[in-house]
């Protein structure tokens, strides 16, 4: 156990900052807490800004869109610590990479793991988002009991042909394509019938329709399938398979979440800091008790992460890992809902003329909702970690 | 001590509770938010009428509220009703919709010199202001005609009910109102504001439960995981303390009980808490079709939150409970 980085590690950690300060765009500096949450036209709805795209297209181009893939898929085979260090970085300054994850950073790996050659060869854009992707998994009748999915795609034996819907898909309205789960076997037990196919969204019988989160901005969508005809060769990996990438899937979304999860509160707490001292609160004792509290946690968080990254680099399981998205998602809604308590009466005003920081923190406290319901939500979380990591028996 | 209610009471509740369900549905709710005239008709057919409710018991006042806040309702009644019971102890007789202005910029009911009254509810959507001044204990209040006043709207999360700034050139007449008859009627305020924050926290809850009965996952109801059940009867549970808490309060006012200083600290703070609760377990049981705009869920959300901040958060008033308990 050591506090310090090898020289190689600091250089390549200078070299970043580096490429931030020579590259990086003043709209992907300004602090955001949630990534892409401001990217919307005037009706509200979702639209990927010009800097955001090129600037994911400036990290690919320089291989530090994802450092430890090589050079042809935006890296720089960059060890897994450097990925650390990559990730608290830029997090730690609040910079997204793209203002669509999916596709860096579920769909690309999955191909790349479970893809033909032709597949394979999808990867690159996804990556430097020329190409934008959504994930459709969740159904109406199908959230955390994701194997419930009914959309179905029977086999024409030259094409599948898929009906059904999808729900809260992100990114759905700027997305040209879908990595989509899909039922083909309706007989076999539910985990055992699905599989995903790549689905191009101009395709005849596919409906977008936008829907608005809580905070007014519309970035999912419902997607329907009426008679979609998906050529064959679309199938990622083994018919009635699929259940295999989903774990792949949520996998690589974990990863390295917890870095930016952690770095999100850092930046919360330090800033809420500021702001109590900014407001003449420090010398108040309920106040200072309450956020070192939390500072405490944050902290802690950042050095159970690390030390479940050091069992993972020797190939171990990190159940340290397992807690990480229940632990950050809602210290996260704390630390947003204290923002808004230290404005006191102010706490719901969202003026960005009169509110602290032009209304981040009610911003933010919208936004963070979602944290404990996407990707799984916290009560699922819960239910893995007590099978999973204490070994309770299945209810 | 009798929490039972009298045939009267139970008529009144049963009353609102049908005139709102029957008149302030959710597509109401929604056209409001688009543009608050939406509501208008509400107000003028039929929420007028109850005005005169804020002139009795406070009891009373209190369970009618409750139903109010069930179904996030728009518009001006609340403002109305607040202004009615400060009309009453300054004598000053309304001759239309109003309002009142008091709170300096932290939003606290202290009467105070300043020109810029703040967290001013419906103010551009009544005829007149009362607008209270001075200090602790010389206590002035006058009626302003909106037209004589500027107002400047400030955005806040419960766009059902505006907030806005109101800055009073010219007081006129004013009205003289004694220090004990001021603390009277922002006690009655306060409970008005929990008693609304109450049925905000029912409606938030009851459609949580429902839902949970209804969504079925993993061939089940997911009201059936202990996991969800617990986090229902938690927020359940701090609901049901601070629905109690408010009605204690009530009656403490209404009999002008010694204990109703501690009694109103307490209500309002139980009641903005457990409405906010409340509207975080409701959005994680309903999960993704809660999040979305077009649920609608996110309107109680946002009252809870809106009426927590308003006369005092809940934080501020254990605070003043804290000065209370420490003398
Ligand atoms: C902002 C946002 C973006 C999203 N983006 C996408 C996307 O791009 N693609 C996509 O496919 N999906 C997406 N989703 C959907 C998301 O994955 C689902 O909302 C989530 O999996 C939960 O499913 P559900 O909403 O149907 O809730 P349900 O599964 O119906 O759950 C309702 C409640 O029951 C609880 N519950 C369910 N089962 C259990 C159990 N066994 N034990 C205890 N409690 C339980 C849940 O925790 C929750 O509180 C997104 C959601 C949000 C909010």
């Amino acid at each position: 156990m050591k506090l310090s980085f090898s020289p190689e590690d600091e250089n390549f950690r200078s070299e970043l900052i580096a490429f931030l300060d020579e590259h990086c765009p003043a709209e992907a500096k300004k602090n955001r807490d949630l990534i892409g949450s401001d990217c919307v036209d005037e009706d509200g709805i979702m639209m990927i800004p010009e800097w955001a795209k090129q600037w994911q297209a400036t990290l690919f181009d320089h291989g530090w869109m994802i450092p430890s893939y090589p050079v042809e898929l935006g890296g720089r085979n960059a060890t897994p610590l450097q990925t650390m260090i990559y990730l608290e970085e830029l997090a730690s300054r609040g910079i997204p990479r793209s203002v669509h994850f999916g596709g860096y950073a579920i769909v690309a790996p999955s191909l790349l793991e479970f893809g033909n050659d032709a597949q394979k060869a999808l990867a690159p854009a996804a990556i430097r988002g020329d190409t934008v992707w959504c994930i459709g998994m969740s159904e109406p009748g199908a959230g955390s009991d994701l194997a419930a999915l009914s959309t179905r795609a029977e086999d024409k034996s030259d094409h599948f042909l898929v009906s059904g819907q999808k729900v809260w898909t992100s990114y759905a309205m700027v997305a040209s394509k879908c990595f989509c789960y899909v039922r083909t076997d309706p007989e076999a037990p539910k985990h055992k019938g699905i599989s995903v196919l790549i689905i191009d969204l101009d395709t005849p019988g596919i409906e977008v329709r936008p829907l608005r989160h809580v905070t007014g901005h519309a970035e999912f969508a419902e997607v329907f399938f009426d008679e979609v005809k998906v050529p064959k060769e679309n199938l990622v990996g083994e018919l009635n398979k699929g259940w295999r990438i989903t774990m792949g899937s949520l996998a690589h979304e974990r990863g390295g979440l917890w870095v930016t999860g952690v770095a999100g509160c850092q930046r919360a707490v330090d800033d809420i800091v500021a702001m109590i001292k900014r407001r003449g609160l420090e010398n108040d004792a309920a106040i200072r008790l309450k956020v070192a509290k939390l500072y405490a946690q944050v902290h802690s968080l950042r050095a159970m992460g690390w030390k479940g990254f050091a069992s993972f680099a020797q190939g171990s399981s990190a159940p340290e890992h397992s807690f990480m998205k229940v632990a950050t998602s809602e210290l996260q809604q704390t630390l947003f809902e204290l923002g808004m308590d230290i404005q006191e009466s102010g706490l719901a005003i969202t003026d960005p003329a009169v509110a602290e920081e032009e209304g981040r923190w009610q911003n933010t406290f919208f936004g963070a909702l979602a944290s404990t319901i996407g990707g799984g939500t916290s009560e699922i979380q819960r239910n893995i970690i007590a099978q999973h990591v204490l070994q309770l028996p299945k209810n | 001590m009798d929490f039972s209610l009298s045939d009267e009471q139970r008529m009144i509740q049963d009353t609102a509770r049908s005139l709102f369900n029957k008149e302030c549905g959710l597509d109401l709710v929604r056209a409001a938010w688009q543009d608050h005239n939406a509501a208008k008709p509400l107000w003028e057919k039929h929420l007028n009428e109850w005005v005169e409710i804020a002139l009795g018991d406070l009891a009373d006042l209190a369970l009618f509220m409750e139903e109010y806040g069930r179904t996030a309702t728009p518009g001006e009644f609340f403002a109305n009703v607040l202004a009615q019971q400060v009309a009453t102890e300054a004598g000053l007789s309304l001759s239309g919709s109003a309002t009142v202005a008091v709170a300096g910029e932290d939003g606290l009911w202290q009467p105070n010199q300043q020109s810029t009254k703040h967290f001013v509810p419906s103010a551009h959507d009544v005829e007149q202001i009362i607008v209270v001044t001075g200090s602790e204990q010389i206590i002035q209040a006058a009626l302003v005609s909106t037209t004589d006043v500027t107002i400047n709207e400030v955005e806040h999360m419960d766009q059902l009910r505006p907030q806005c700034t109101v800055t009073v050139n010219a007081m006129g007449e004013t009205a003289d109102i004694a220090p004990g008859q001021w603390s009277y009627c922002v006690q009655r305020c306060l409970v008005t504001t929990a008693a609304e924050l109450v049925g905000v926290g029912r409606y938030l809850l009851e459609s949580a439960v429902e839902y949970a009965k209804e969504r079925e996952q993993f061939g089940k109801p997911i009201g059936a995981f202990q996991g969800l059940q617990w986090k229902l009867v938690d927020a359940a549970l701090e609901l049901e303390r601070a629905a109690a808490a408010v009605a204690y309060a009530a009656m403490c006012v209404d009999a002008d009980d010694a204990d109703r200083v501690r009694a109103v600290h307490i209500a309002k703070a139980e009641a903005g808490q457990a409405a906010r609760r409340c509207a975080r377990t409701s959005m994680q049981v309903h999960a993704g079709i809660g999040y979305t705009w077009e649920h609608g869920l996110h309107y109680w959300l946002r009252r809870a939150y809106a009426g927590d901040a308003f006369m005092g958060t809940s934080e501020y008033h254990f605070k003043q409970l804290a000065a209370e308990l420490f003398v």
